[in-house]
């Protein structure tokens, strides 16, 4: 598999700066085309990465080929917490949670004389598995968030397949196909049709009677795909980022010209068009009319998705609806998995600019 | 109160120090067309500019304190340890915009977690850093008017959405870009006059008020008569001729022409919407020179089919902390040191908009001295005794708005209404309404209208 990574590279988590500043943008900050991603924490380094995750600053690229480890990039990334016989990992800004065959374990980021973790807990072998079910966040009765407390509690009679957890709500897809979501509700993206809270998972009704396949958020708002390869959509879209119409992406554009002008058009722009600022509601959208999406992925601010022929659409905060089939040179294994992950900014002015990838928020390394 | 901004807003109540009185040589000059956005000032002006900005800020990266809780993650510290170091080196404005942009949309994510009153302080601080950063990177290399506004912007952003920082080093930058956009436009003028229309104010319908509903009318009390007849006792009164001295009302009468002049530039909150308890309400963010001209002036012709217009109504906002010309213009009233609170603890809010805006009946936690400066209002007070026949709202949000439409009251929904006594008043330019805590109020105005309240305990 070959990794991708484009976005915020402020620490170097994408590619470590270097003075050719190849892809037009100051000091290296943001990546704007895809460039392949090298393990290279101290240069010497040269497995062969399964998967990735990252957080705002860093990334950590696990390597699961012969003795299990991950590598970290970034901020900070050279202080060294002792990651051999580590499986998988959860990456937040402040902690590092890793997965090891008998237990996790979570280390505080910022404390640099890390010589204990500041959690840990063992995993209870059932005698069905010959170890931990590797879907984090998702753990055995449970799942794993990247801030204290770190283990939380699920029933077992949802049946949790996936789980994925933005800023103030989390997303369930249970075995049966099922979307449960719960959490705080102000931005709509719990998907009920109102704003309020649920502080237990229930199940997203709009969607009854489909089977959901994958599950994905952003800071605020949730992204599903059925098995049919239909993408349904609910929660902020103040950047765009349900692919829906923004007013705040059409004020952005027009923050470019005068103060003025921008003050006029909004006012003619409310009388022909509607704006959708939260969807509360699951709202089906068709990237493209032709074929069905396989994977989605969200960051904090933006989506993205693959679809089955190969093409990357990403939109929200930062990019507009963009295809990179004409990017990529490689061709496209069928199996796609998109890996949440961190990555960073760009200017939603810029219509053209490729990295869309959000502040803080997960944005997408590509496998190949 | 009005429902919580879900935008967010600064929370009242702070301390706030003024900005240094430096010396003002602002021309009283009344535009009437909103400030012509001209493209690059000479380049003459710009280091003059960025000296001034300068001076107010630390000398070097060793007096630039950034000093962070552990809620700030040390990632977010070092990209503001980044931005500091480049500002004092010099690195290019380009790129030091860039790194302030990144330090504010990590912030304003944080700002959007949560209910806005949990959120962590630090992050508010960190915003404003990064406004701060953003203004500095926007202001150092000839800025065009275009930058000078979005560097207002930005500092308004920081007053408003962020905390204080560096002795309230937002509010004293601000002053500096606003004296030199001033002084850009009188540069420019020349033509702006020539488009000022001759607005005909359409004559307000004026209710009948019933004699025997009337709030009481006093002149000019003394305090103890105030405390023991009004204050004490919790009963509503006018007090006439108690702010005739306010320049507001003497030598810097609030016409359109001069709000612009001393804020026109300035991003206020505005409340779209008939009501606060309607569906379509809503708050938004706009220049107070967009607010006129789009809510003010706009308001006065109907749309092509007839249907009202939508109101905006820039309400319950601490306007006179942001534009400290226009705290110049107002005073304290006495009557305030009366109560238990301190003086420094009284918030002052501006309520400013076209005809027709409303208030819902409401009740809020402390008392209040309403002093109308422009236009007629007409306000209805009912007693929190017969809070029973009023009807307020279920929900913790509106938990102190009544459900009725005082003016067209539902009878089958609440039937008790119509037998809840109540004052009214038509409130002009220089009464002072006092409401007493908790009485419910309801407001609607009858003209452009601009009010002070004076909420204290």
């Amino acid at each position: 598999m070959r990794w991708f990574g484009f976005g915020f590279n402020a620490f170097g988590q994408i590619h470590a700066a270097d003075l050719t500043i190849d892809d037009g943008t100051p000091n290296g900050i943001k990546v704007i085309t895809p460039r392949e991603l090298k393990c290279h924490v101290d240069g010497s380094c040269c497995k062969k990465t399964s998967g990735l995750r990252a957080s705002w600053s860093r990334r950590a690229s696990l390597h699961s080929n012969g003795a299990p480890s991950l590598c970290l990039a970034g901020f900070n990334a050279a202080r060294g917490v002792d990651v051999t016989g580590c499986t998988d990992a959860l990456i937040g800004e402040s902690f590092l949670v890793l997965a090891f065959p008998d237990r996790f374990e979570s280390w505080h980021m910022d404390n640099d004389e890390k010589t204990t973790p500041v959690w840990s807990m063992e995993i209870k072998t059932t005698s069905d598995s010959a170890g931990p079910s590797l879907n984090l966040p998702l753990i055995p009765d449970g799942y794993i968030a990247i801030n204290p407390p770190f283990y939380l509690p699920l029933s077992p009679h949802l049946k949790a397949t996936r789980l994925a957890v933005g800023a103030e709500h989390s997303v369930l897809l249970s075995a049966s196909g099922a979307v449960y979501t719960w959490g705080l509700g102000s931005h709509g993206q719990l998907g009920h049709g109102g704003l309020s809270s649920e502080e237990h998972p229930r199940v997203v009704e709009a969607l009854w009677g489909m089977t959901m396949s994958s599950v994905a958020t952003g800071g605020w708002h949730t992204v599903c795909v059925s098995d049919g390869g239909d993408l349904y959509v609910w929660g902020w879209n103040e950047s765009g980022q349900l692919g829906l119409p923004s007013r705040g992406v059409r004020s952005g554009q027009q923050t470019q010209s005068s103060q003025a002008a921008a003050d006029n058009t909004l006012e003619e722009e409310k009388e022909k068009d509607v704006f959708i600022s939260i969807q509360a509601f699951p709202a089906l959208l068709d990237i493209t009319p032709s074929c069905e999406v396989t994977t989605v992925g969200c960051g904090s601010r933006h989506t993205a998705a693959v679809t089955t022929t190969g093409d990357l659409y990403t939109w929200g905060w930062g990019a507009i609806s963009l295809s990179f089939a004409q990017v990529s040179t490689v061709s496209w294994d069928m199996k796609h998995r998109v890996q949440t992950c961190r990555t960073m900014w760009s200017s939603s002015q810029n219509n053209r600019c490729v990295s869309s990838m959000s502040h803080v928020g997960r944005g997408i390394l590509l496998p190949l | 109160m009005r429902r919580q901004l879900i935008t967010a807003r600064r929370p009242g109540g702070q301390h706030h120090q003024s900005a240094p009185q430096l010396s003002r040589s602002i021309a009283r000059h009344y535009l009437l067309a909103r400030l012509c956005i001209r493209g690059k000032t000479s380049s003459s002006m710009a280091p003059l500019l960025w000296s001034k900005i300068s001076a107010v800020l630390p000398p070097d990266e060793d007096h630039f304190t950034l000093h962070f809780s552990d809620t700030v993650e040390a990632s977010v510290v070092e990209m503001l340890k980044r931005c500091r170091r480049r500002l004092y080196t010099g690195a290019p404005a380009a790129e030091r915009l860039l790194d302030a942009q990144i330090v504010l949309d990590f912030s304003w994510e944080k700002l959007n977690t949560g209910t806005w009153r949990h959120v962590d302080k630090e992050w508010r601080r960190v915003y404003s850093y990064g406004c701060l950063f953003k203004v500095c990177a926007l202001c150092g290399e000839e800025p065009s008017e275009e930058d000078l506004l979005q560097a207002i912007r930005t500092c308004d952003m920081g007053l408003l959405m962020g905390a204080a920082i560096m002795d309230d080093r937002l509010q004293v930058v601000v002053q500096i870009l606003q004296r030199q956009v001033r002084k850009n436009t009188e540069n420019n003028d020349g033509r702006e006059h020539a488009e000022a229309k001759r607005i005909k104010l359409a004559v307000p319908e004026v209710p009948e008020i019933r004699e025997d509903l009337k709030i009481h009318r006093v002149k000019c009390p003394s305090l103890e008569s105030f405390n023991k007849n009004y204050l004490l006792p919790h009963k509503a009164v006018i007090l006439e001729e108690t702010i005739d001295h306010w320049p507001a009302l003497n030598q810097h009468p609030w016409s359109l022409e001069y709000l612009r002049s001393v804020g026109g530039c300035r991003t206020v909150p505005v409340e779209v919407g008939s009501r606060y308890t309607d569906e379509e309400w809503s708050q938004t963010l706009m220049t107070l020179n967009a607010f006129i001209d789009r809510y003010i002036l706009k308001s006065r012709d109907t749309s092509p089919d007839g249907a009202t217009p939508i109101r905006g109504y820039l309400a319950q906002h601490q306007l006179f902390e942001q534009i400290p010309e226009l705290k110049d213009d107002i005073r304290l009233p006495d009557y305030c040191c009366l109560g238990d609170g301190d003086e420094d603890d009284v918030t002052v809010n501006a309520w400013f908009g076209p005809a027709g805006t409303v208030s819902p009946l409401h009740q809020d936690p402390q008392h209040n001295l309403l002093a109308q400066v422009v236009g007629c209002k007409y306000i209805r007070l009912y007693s929190p005794e017969d809070s029973d026949k009023l009807y307020p709202h279920p929900s913790q949000l509106l938990h102190n708005t009544s459900q009725v439409e005082v003016e067209n009251p539902d009878s089958e929904r609440f039937p008790e209404f119509s037998g809840a006594p109540y004052r009214e008043c038509v409130l002009r330019p220089g009464d002072v309404l006092f409401i007493p805590v908790r009485h419910w109020h309801y407001v609607r105005s009858l003209e452009q209208s601009f009010s002070v309240s004076f909420w204290w305990s």
